[in-house]
């Protein structure tokens, strides 16, 4: 039986099928020239692998990694930060997804409460501020929140949303005072809006005043826990 | 796309031969690829097409840009640096290096398809848009040179 190269090769690399494969595996095992061959491309391929396997431990740089970043993908609130720090251009991506960009809020009006102090939020907020997560709060609630942090000053804060009010609320002793106030995106009752830009400002001053990351769903349910005091 | 950078990579420094010119490779397959999204046919191998990508890539590269005599400067001036068994290692991968870097692109390719990316001939030979006859002789040509250059280098 004559066996080309090309077979030798593909017998090497397991590439033939069973007939044929048995078949060339028995001269391989009546030929030691033909073994050593065998051995000779299968060592090549093992010593190829061996050279370029540090490229896979490398890390890939960054500006290659960056061509793959989406743009509204929650990214490292520090690194944002940092980056700020060093004078680059911030890129606005490290909100939490559902509250941004593309994210539908279905926005449902409910009566205001009254009788809190003067830039406080009022009862329903301060029990949205209080009880609602980001990573649970359904989709139907009236006051959305967007996102919670630490301020410089170790106190929580939150950023949110409702049909007629927007802001970030920080918790004292006394509530939650209202630290940023902007308008509210009122829409008719059951209809989907597009996040706008009143919340785009809202989280971008929300970044300007964090101390580190926003809160992710285990930091925050902690914080509530705590009732939204340090330590 | 992100989890097949590396092997992207991978791919384009064994095709251009080093580290920067393969991450300038790599760039080019990624804007390509973000350009030509609606081109990729859900479903089929998204590694694939990125691979086909590059290769075209590449040869557009190499028909615009003579290299020759350009890659491999940095291990030439590395061989003649003597020095413990540590180097004669370092020495004996840039040997690889500098043997792929003699054999012809369609070689080349065919070998770092199938021999490092660890595509079947079938799979390799549809990234290269060839008979799988083809990438079986051309992957045997490239091996047989290989192995004789790694010999001399010996």
């Amino acid at each position: 039986m004559s066996i080309t190269d090309e077979e030798l090769a593909a017998f090497a690399d397991d590439e033939l099928d069973g007939e044929r494969n048995a078949a060339v595996a028995k001269a391989v095992a009546d030929d030691p020239a033909l073994a050593r061959k065998v051995d000779q491309h299968r060592a090549l391929r093992a010593k190829l692998g061996d050279h370029f396997a540090p490229v896979l431990e490398d890390e890939v740089p960054t500006h290659l990694k960056d061509l793959l970043e989406p743009k509204d993908r929650v990214v490292d609130f520090a690194r944002a930060k940092e980056a700020k720090r060093k004078g680059d251009g911030i890129r606005w991506g490290w909100i939490a997804a559902p509250a941004l960009a593309a994210s539908l809020a279905l926005a449902v009006f409910l009566p205001r409460g009254s009788g809190v102090p003067e830039g406080y939020a009022n009862a329903d907020l301060a029990e949205a501020l209080d009880t609602q997560l980001v990573a649970s709060q359904g989709t139907d609630t009236s006051t959305r929140i967007l996102l919670s942090f630490q301020r410089d000053d170790g106190k929580y804060c939150r950023a949110f949303s409702s049909s007629d009010s927007s802001g970030i609320a920080c918790r004292d002793e006394t509530g939650w005072a209202l630290v940023e106030e902007a308008g509210g995106t009122a829409v008719k009752s059951g209809e989907f809006r597009q996040a706008g830009n009143t919340q785009q400002d809202l989280l971008e001053r929300a970044q300007e005043m964090a101390s580190g990351p926003a809160l992710d769903a285990d930091a925050e349910r902690a914080a509530m826990e705590t009732g939204w005091s340090r330590d | 796309m992100l989890d097949l950078l590396p092997r992207l990579r991978r791919f384009a420094i064994g095709l251009t031969g080093n580290a920067p010119d393969g991450d300038d490779l790599c760039q080019v397959t990624i804007e390509r690829a973000l350009n030509n999204r609606d081109k990729w046919a859900a479903g089929s191998r998204l590694d694939s097409w990125m691979y086909r990508i590059m290769r075209n890539a590449w040869i557009d590269e190499t028909r615009a840009v003579s290299r020759r005599g350009q890659t491999f400067v940095a291990e030439e001036a590395g061989l003649s640096v003597g020095g413990d068994g540590g180097q004669e290692a370092a020495v004996e991968l840039s040997n690889v290096g500098r043997a792929l870097g003699k054999l012809p692109e369609d070689q080349r390719e065919a070998v770092l398809l199938v021999m490092v990316e660890g595509y079947a001939y079938k799979e390799a030979a549809e990234i290269v848009g060839c008979p799988v006859g083809t990438l079986n002789s051309r992957l045997v040509r490239g091996r047989d040179a290989l192995l004789a250059l790694l010999e001399d280098a010996a």
